[in-house]
């Protein structure tokens, strides 16, 4: 790994950091968009993926399935049309019905978890929780096996979580778990200099910690002094990289900001567009409070529904409009759907057995509904799916070899994909 | 809860009713193989005798220089004073030395001065302090997300156990048969933290932690790499079928009733354990013990008891070869059977015949801790350098040389507050900006997920804190309070040597344990003399030392 980052040709190692400090900073912020324009043009084909992940177990029978037909389950909502032809979804999410046609809703996942942790690990790894070892996540995987085609100086980081941590990369190493990303419209936790301290400053303690560092290194004894410095570089590469500016979103008109919500959900969206279009590989936002035990119907009207609607809508709208969606694959969900059945107090409690999730981009075809749940919503009747067939697909969609095997550290293997193919109707 | 045990026992007998005569021939009745404690355990013969333990254990180093010279590997050479003071201060105190104590060591003449710091280290208040850190992270993890569990009184109640060097089979004991209330016998918090899901997470843990054993993928199935089966697992939960917790309350002094920590008990049970095998039957098994060994699952028995006996037992060399290898590899950076709590025939030890004697010496000493560390911290390869030979840079198991081990985040935390003192500087109450700050460093360097992994796991989230952060600002900032105003006062007080000189010294010492050498000083006077502000040139110095690789590495 550190290779990638040994010296530029023509420089000596010795003032590599300090270097790095004192000119990369230098750049105009308004060079920042050309930079990324030649990045754009570069790496066009490159996959991207932008997860939606709605935390606490979103209803599928409040969004993406409704029953209208089915008095007992059946709930308050009304379906409507969409911009693909016999897809109907809930009345309450206008803005992504006209973005149907680049959509795909899968309506019969069985995922089978229906703990919070458990299904959030599973739904993010394609796999059960195991003690004997920690799976990488999607995302993570994404970030090994991707992001280096994205060039090897690419400043930021290949996975990154908005809004709350997302899953870990196991085995893979914390280079690929998801930089995280606590609030959208918050600065970027100590990316700024102390105060006192300036470029040149920095610049000269960079050079410091160079001197010390290779001191160290030279002593031999062992990979993790290179490691560290590797870290340090990437660290400060990302530091003064106008690539950040991806993270300000400042820069975007007001009527755009406004048109994604504004929220920590809908501006996250519109981070997730930036760094997809910058060629971050992997970006997850999330949007929590969907675990409706009670006054479902009311609760969703009121806040999660027009987030999520005004958001999404907005998100694969503009993403279509750049030309980004051909290669930026999206998915919708969360650990598992919830129960047809209307509990006692208005609500519905978790449901991992039939239930939901949308994909669209990277190639996979949209406007179609996978799969059909009964009249009631409670079994499913037509093509049963799990979530490694979800996996697949993702995996699939993004290019990355179906096949794909580690070895993990106690030498076992493991496979991102594991008996499951793409879902035939989405490829 | 009485009642609902009751209504098991009656659907345990439906059940039997339903699975008839074969359920029974599958799982035989033998009652009453009592364990004893009388039976020596198996093993090579002990070579020391309690009362009378030896500082130091010959045959670890013959032992391990006999496999080096088997693989025709040199050895590194021996690690300096500073360097084995360093990572003695680290793995015992969890901690860097502070100025005052590296300057006391290096300057010491004496012979057996490192046998004598082993001894200072093993009194000093910092290392029960360490060791009950690292052990309540090994019991209930860095990030416990039951909320019934007292943290602190876990910790505190180990703090007295490694205090009082307590045996360690005493102390295990204690864990697994604890009962009473979670602030009262902080013991009870293992437990609580691992009581959800019918106890798996007990079964599991206890074995590992405990055994070295990793049975928890027989929960569902065989195991595929090794000897244990399915049953193996729910024997062990078993024993914990009748433990119980409950919330306790008390009044307050304004009359109203609050919740006052959480009651670990047990009820009386003569239930079995039952699970699902893989071909969707029904399993039933009575406590056993992995070695086959059962008790009398009847209401009169105490069954964590029994079970806190069979593995605590003297006769139980898994029991102390467990203990002896974490410590092993927590010192050595890696166990010698690797990871530490992982045996098996899937995962041979490097020096089988090591850890036995090991072993049996540990339990020949009544388990005695302290003693365990003053033998490995004696030995030949704790004391060698980490720096490779060109014959031993392939080494990765037989301990040629010492291996490079990141600091944990206390460690790395309290290092930071040694060496800076940052938490002094003016204006903010010590304690509670030491608190907020450790938070936020357990919270950014955990990365429990790598498990105890040798290889460094940096992220950058971590290095701009290091880099960036309030305690880093705080630290090489300059407040009154802090050590480096104190190093800037003394520098101009004392007399011997130049200012500047004096304080780059003292940066030195305070973050790496050593003083400069010549191209560090060269290298100092470079930018010093291309600067005209020497303190904010020290300031940057001290911030270059803290954020090295050598700084963060127990080297």
């Amino acid at each position: 790994m550190q290779n990638r980052l040994i010296v530029p040709s023509g420089m000596s190692r010795r003032h590599f950091l300090g270097h790095l400090a004192t000119t990369a900073m230098a750049l105009p912020a308004s060079q920042f968009f050309s930079a990324l324009q030649a990045r754009e043009a570069a790496g066009s084909q490159q996959k991207r993926c932008i997860v939606l992940w709605m935390g606490g177990g979103p209803s599928h029978m409040d969004t993406w399935d409704l029953k209208p037909e089915s008095e007992k389950n059946g709930g308050e909502f009304r379906p409507i049309e969409t911009s693909a032809p016999g897809v109907q979804i809930c009345e309450h999410l206008p803005t992504i019905a006209t973005q149907m046609k680049h959509l795909s809703v899968i309506r019969s996942l069985n995922s089978k978890e229906g703990n919070h942790d458990r299904g959030t690990y599973m739904m993010h790894t394609g796999y059960a929780p195991n003690p004997t070892i920690v799976h990488p996540s999607f995302g993570s995987a994404c970030s090994y096996e991707l992001g280096h085609k994205a060039g090897e100086d690419f400043p930021l980081p290949h996975a990154i979580a908005i809004n709350s941590p997302g899953e870990g990369a196991g085995f893979l190493g914390m280079a690929h778990s998801p930089f995280f990303v606590s609030s959208p419209t918050a600065d970027i936790a100590n990316m700024k200099l102390p105060s006192g301290v300036d470029d040149l400053r920095m610049g000269r303690r960079l050079q410091m910690l160079g001197l010390v560092e290779d001191g160290f290194g030279r002593q031999k004894r062992g990979q993790a002094a290179a490691d560290h410095k590797s870290v340090y570089l990437k660290t400060v590469k990302m530091m003064n990289s106008q690539y950040t500016q991806a993270f300000k979103l400042d820069d975007e008109p007001a009527a755009v900001r406004d048109a994604y919500g504004r929220n920590n959900f809908g501006q996250g969206c519109l981070m997730a567009r930036r760094l997809v279009e910058t060629g971050v590989t992997y970006v997850e936002v999330s949007l929590g409070g969907w675990d409706n035990h009670a006054d479902i119907f009311a609760t969703l009207q009121r806040g999660n529904l027009p987030q999520l609607d005004k958001a999404m809508g907005t998100l694969v709208g503009d993403l279509a409009d750049r030309g980004l969606l051909e290669n930026t694959l999206v998915v919708w969900m969360g650990e598992f759907g919830r129960t047809p059945r209307i509990n006692q107090n208005g609500g519905r409690d978790h449901w991992p057995r039939s239930w939901s999730i949308v994909m669209g981009g990277a190639g996979i075809k949209g406007g179609q509904a996978v799969g059909a749940t009964d009249k009631d919503g409670v079994d499913i009747q037509d093509r049963e799916l799990g979530v490694m067939d979800v996996i697949a697909t993702m995996a699939k969609a993004m290019d990355i070899d179906l096949n794909t095997q580690y070895t993990t550290p106690n030498g076992r293997p493991y496979k991102i994909v594991d008996g499951a193919k793409p879902i035939s109707e989405l490829i | 809860m009485v009642r609902e045990s009751v209504m098991h026992g009656l659907n345990f007998r439906k059940l039997i009713g339903w699975l008839g005569l074969s359920l029974v021939l599958a799982c035989p009745v033998s009652y009453g193989q009592d364990s004893t404690e009388t039976a020596a355990p198996e093993g090579p013969e002990p070579t020391v005798e309690k009362g009378k333990l030896p500082n130091r254990l010959p045959y670890i180093d013959e032992m391990l220089e006999e496999a080096w010279k088997e693989a025709k590997l040199t050895p590194s050479a021996n690690a300096t004073d500073a360097e084995y003071m360093r990572r003695a201060y680290l793995d015992i105190l969890g901690r860097i030395p502070n100025v005052e104590e590296a300057y006391a060591f290096l300057s010491n003449k004496e012979p057996n001065k490192r046998a004598k710091l082993i001894e200072v280290l093993l009194a000093n208040p910092d290392y029960p302090k360490n060791f009950a850190s690292i052990f309540t992270n090994i019991l209930i993890g860095r990030r416990t997300q039951v909320q019934d569990v007292d943290r602190g009184a876990l910790n505190s109640w180990l703090r007295q156990q490694f205090s009082s060097n307590r045996p360690w089979q005493e102390i295990a004991f204690d864990l697994l048969s604890a009962k009473g209330s979670s602030k009262e016998n902080g013991a009870v918090n293992y437990l609580i933290a691992n009581f959800a899901d019918q106890r798996v997470n007990l079964t599991s843990s206890t074995t590992r932690v405990f055994l070295g054993q990793q049975i928890q993928c027989t929960q569902c199935h065989d195991h595929k790499y090794n000897d244990w089966k399915q049953q193996d697992f729910w024997g062990i939960n078993a024993f914990f079928r009748g433990m119980r917790q409950r919330p306790l309350e008390r009044v307050d002094a304004t009359g109203a009733l609050v919740r006052d920590g959480t009651e670990v008990y047990d009820d009386p049970t003569d239930e079995w354990a039952r699970f699902e095998r893989p071909n969707a039957l029904i399993g039933i098994v009575p406590p056993t013990y992995l070695d086959g060994r059962r008790i009398d699952p009847g209401l009169d028995t105490d069954r964590r008891l029994e079970l806190s006996k069979f593995i605590t037992e003297s006769r139980n060399l898994q029991f102390s070869r467990a203990f002896v290898n974490r410590m092993w590899g927590y010192f050595m950076g890696q166990g010698i059977v690797n990871p530490v709590d992982d045996f098996g025939d899937h995962n041979a030890a490097t020096h089988p015949e090591l850890l036995d004697q090991l072993a049996v010496d540990f339990i020949a000493s009544g388990y005695d801790v302290k003693a365990l560390v003053r033998w490995i911290a004696a030995s030949r390869p704790y004391q060698l350098s980490s720096t490779m030979t060109r014959s031993n840079e392939q080494d990765e198991h037989l301990f040629s040389r010492y291996l490079l081990k990141p600091m944990s985040p206390e460690q790395l935390f309290d290092s930071l507050i040694t060496a800076t003192s940052a938490h002094k500087t003016a204006g903010e109450a010590p304690d509670k900006l030491r608190a907020q700050w450790l938070g936020q460093f357990v919270v950014a360097f955990a990365n429990d997920e790598a498990g105890e992994s040798a290889s460094f796991q940096g992220t950058i989230p971590q290095a701009l804190m290091m880099m960036n952060g309030e305690l880093m600002t705080k630290a090489v900032g300059g407040q009154p309070g802090s050590f480096l105003s104190h190093v800037v006062d003394q520098a101009r007080l004392q007399k011997k040597i130049q200012p500047i000189r004096y304080a780059v010294d003292q940066v030195y010492l305070a973050a790496l344990g050593r003083y400069p050498d010549p191209k560090d000083l060269k290298a100092s006077q470079a930018f010093l003399s291309s600067n005209p502000d020497t303190l904010q040139v020290v300031q940057d110095l001290f911030w270059a030392l803290l954020n090295s690789n050598e700084f963060v590495l127990n080297h």
